[in-house]
This record gives structure tokens, sequence and C-alpha cells, in this order.
């Protein structure tokens, strides 16, 4: 116990907020790619925003004073293997000081594999895991499963596919559906292909006025392949 | 605009972009006398009538505002030159064509201010169009080649206001691909790596933190 309560001093980096690293032994291949993710900084709305989001746990130890987690529960306390469900930060912390162990929410679990395997671009990200990918980042050292990573990226780059044509030809104001669809992050993408794209088309017309219609008439499908 | 608030990625806005570009000089042929101009981008010759003289594009647009010239078009600007542009860049979907880097804001400026002294005005913005959109269309499926393996892509020949439109989208791509990418693929054989020319691959990602 001594030894596990030293390696976690050391692994407190002096920003509160920066990602896990916890025990590189545990999890060889997660160390570097925890860190590495892109930085969101302890100021970053989205950041907060995400962390606010609902894991279920189960305590490995007893915990007094805090029954306010658990409804459940007569005496101001938490018992040693409840089942209950915490806000990400909460749960971070904890898990990082070996008192509970977060079990993987349900957007990453069998039914949203099979649903991403069968068209990925079809899954609803934006309504029901708006956070989807960087809660995935920041679950993924947390827990033993070592199939988010792959899974993540796996979808990312499916969605993507279907999203580079139609982010550019979107024009202002028509949204389409599938916008709806994108998680916080793709939609961030898809944001800054569709301005600068309405940007750009506002300045070619920007003097011609009636001149306009000569560009827009040649719409001819241009073959490529 | 350049220098905004969120300073991951930078924009320059196409307003900004075409500035730049009026940098590019030009050919002009005067109808009026006027002593040079000493400026501090370099001196401009004194001005004879019906003597053709370089300028930067910036110049050459404000005297042909107040009627002082008439612009030359430069040379790659004529419909044979386009047209052959045009063909080749049909027939390779994977190269661009080299074209002047501002091609599409002096084409843009010249066609608004100076659409009496083009010849066949029409044809010329018509055929830039169509160049603009195959060569748009090409940078979309180059797109769609990033993988997580990419470090960087590369469009050779691609202008100044198309590599504006794409920078934010790319940049942000590529940062969201390297997030998701960095453990996973260092495990696993490479054998979905891209193999187009213009996706540029070097190598396996070094570990830049000692473990």
């Amino acid at each position: 116990k001594k030894k596990k309560k030293r390696r976690e001093q050391k692994s407190f980096p002096s920003q509160i907020a920066s990602l896990p690293s916890p025990n590189p032994r545990h999890h060889p291949t997660v160390g570097l790619g925890a860190s590495t993710c892109a930085m969101p900084g302890y100021y970053d709305i989205s950041d907060i925003l995400m962390e606010d989001e609902a894991v279920s746990v189960a305590f490995h130890v007893g915990a007094n004073g805090v029954g306010l987690l658990d409804p459940g529960t007569e005496t101001n306390s938490v018992e040693k293997g409840a089942k209950i469900d915490l806000p990400f930060w909460l749960a971070h912390e904890l898990c990082r000081r070996r008192a509970v162990s977060i079990t993987i929410p349900s957007c990453f679990g069998q039914k949203m594999k099979k649903d991403v395997q069968a068209d990925a671009a079809c899954v609803d990200l934006g309504t029901r895991y708006p956070y989807f990918y960087e809660f995935g980042c920041k679950l993924f050292p947390l827990v033993g499963d070592k199939s988010i990573g792959p899974f993540l990226r796996h979808t990312f780059a499916n969605r993507y596919k279907e999203m580079l044509s139609k982010s550019h030809t979107a024009s202002l104001n028509a949204i389409p559906k599938f916008v709806l669809r994108l998680s916080k992050e793709e939609h961030q993408l898809f944001e800054a292909a569709r301005s600068s794209m309405v940007e750009f088309k506002k300045w070619r017309v920007r003097d011609l006025g009636l001149m306009k219609t000569t560009i827009v008439g040649h719409k001819r499908k241009t073959d490529l392949h | 605009m350049a220098g905004q608030t969120d300073h991951s990625i930078s924009i320059f806005s196409a307003a900004e972009v075409e500035f730049i570009a009026e940098d590019e000089m030009i050919e002009i042929v005067p109808n009026i006398r006027m002593n040079a101009l000493n400026l501090l981008c370099g001196d401009f010759g004194p001005f004879l009538p019906q003597i053709p003289c370089t300028v930067p594009l910036w110049l050459a647009v404000a005297l042909k505002k107040r009627g002082k010239c008439s612009i030359r078009t430069p040379d790659w600007m004529s419909v044979e030159k386009l047209t052959q542009v045009l063909e080749a860049e049909r027939e390779s979907p994977r190269e661009f064509q080299p074209l002047p880097f501002h091609y599409v804001e002096i084409s843009r400026l010249l066609l608004d201010h100076a659409h009496d002294d083009i010849p066949e005005v029409y044809m010329v913005r018509s055929l830039i169009e169509d160049i603009r959109n195959v060569r748009f269309h090409k940078v979309e499926s180059g797109l769609e080649t990033i993988s997580g393996r990419t470090h960087a892509v590369k469009l050779k020949n691609l202008s100044a206001m198309e590599v504006n439109l794409v920078r934010p989208f790319m940049a942000r791509v590529l940062q969201a691909f390297y997030k998701h990418d960095s453990p996973e693929m260092v495990q696993q054989a490479d054998t979905s790596a891209s193999k187009r020319p213009q996706v540029v691959d070097r190598g396996p990602r070094r570990d830049l933190r000692p473990r």
C-alpha cells in the first residue's frame, strides 16, 4: 500500500485538470495516448461541461458523510460495493485514488458498436452523446477496456468521410439534418468548413450585382473519375 | 480575420488574401502622361501615353478606375492557355496544374474592373470558374484519404485562395485524427497507409516525452 501511495504522489501533476497518468505500468499502451490528447485546458467550457456526464461506478471502500450521493441509503454514508452514478469529474478523482472502479457507460457498449458498424454516419451523436469523443478519450485510461480507443477512431474516420463533402457545400441557411447528429467536436469542424466556404462565396460576388447570374448559371458536373 | 481570439486556427478572410494578391505586378498601357512615382515598394517609371509599363496590381486597378490606363491581360489568362489548363486538370485526377499563386484574386479583380480589356470575357470567366471547381473537387477527394498516419497533407500547386478555404477545416481534422490515433496506431501493423501522392507519410511517430 505504501508503494501505491508513493506512486500516486509522483503522478500528481501541477495542474489539476491535466489528463491522468495514474500508473504507466498498469496501462503500458495507454500512457502516451492519454497525455497527448489535445489539451482542453482548465478553463475550457466544453471540457467542464463534458465532465458533467454521469458514469456508473462501484465503490471499493466505504465513505462516510456523503450519503447525498446514494439516494437509497439511510445512514449518511456510502457502503462498500455500492453502485452509484457520479459525475465524471468526481469519478475520475476517486478512481485515481483507487476508491472506485468505473464501469463502461452505455455509449461505448455493445449496442453502440453494432450501430457504428451498421452505418457510422447515421448514429445520432448530437442529441444523445454530444461529448462522445472527448469523453472516450478521458475514459480510456481509467477503464481496463482497450478497445475504446480504436473504436473511437473507427467511428470518427467513417463519419468524417460523410461529413467532408456535405460540410463544404452546405449553405448558410439550410441546415442539413445530419448536422444535428454531430457531436460537439465534429460540429466545430463542420462550422469551420462551412463558414470559410460561405465567406469565400460572399467575397466572389461582392461587387458583381447583376453579373452574378453568369457565374451561378454554369453548374456543370465535372467528371473526374 | 487574421489573429482572431481563437488562436488554434488563424484564419485570413478572403479580403485579406486579396489584399496580399494585389502586390503582384501587371502590365498596363497608360493613356496619360505622368511623372515617375517613387513609392516605398518601388519606383514606377514616368508614364508616357501608349508605352506599356509594369506596376503593382493595386496601382493598376486604381488607375483603371480613374480611366487613366488600360490593363494588359497576363499571359496565363488567354482562352487557349486556360483551356489547356482545364483539360490537363480534368485528365489528371491527383495533380494540380501550375497556375499563378493568386490566380483567383487576380482574375476576379481584372474581370471586375477591366472587363473591356480582356478578349472574350465571358469565355475566360467561365473557364476560370470551371478550373476552380475541378481543383476544389480534387482537394476534397484528396482530403478523404487522410487517415491516422497522416502527418501532413501535401497539395502541390494549390493557389492562395484555395488554401485559405480549406485551412481551418484541414487543421482541425488533422488535430482530431492525431488526438484519436496516437497510441493505437503504433501497435497495429501498417496495412492501411494511404499510397496517394498527395498524402505524404514521413514514417512512424516518435515518442516525444521520455517515459
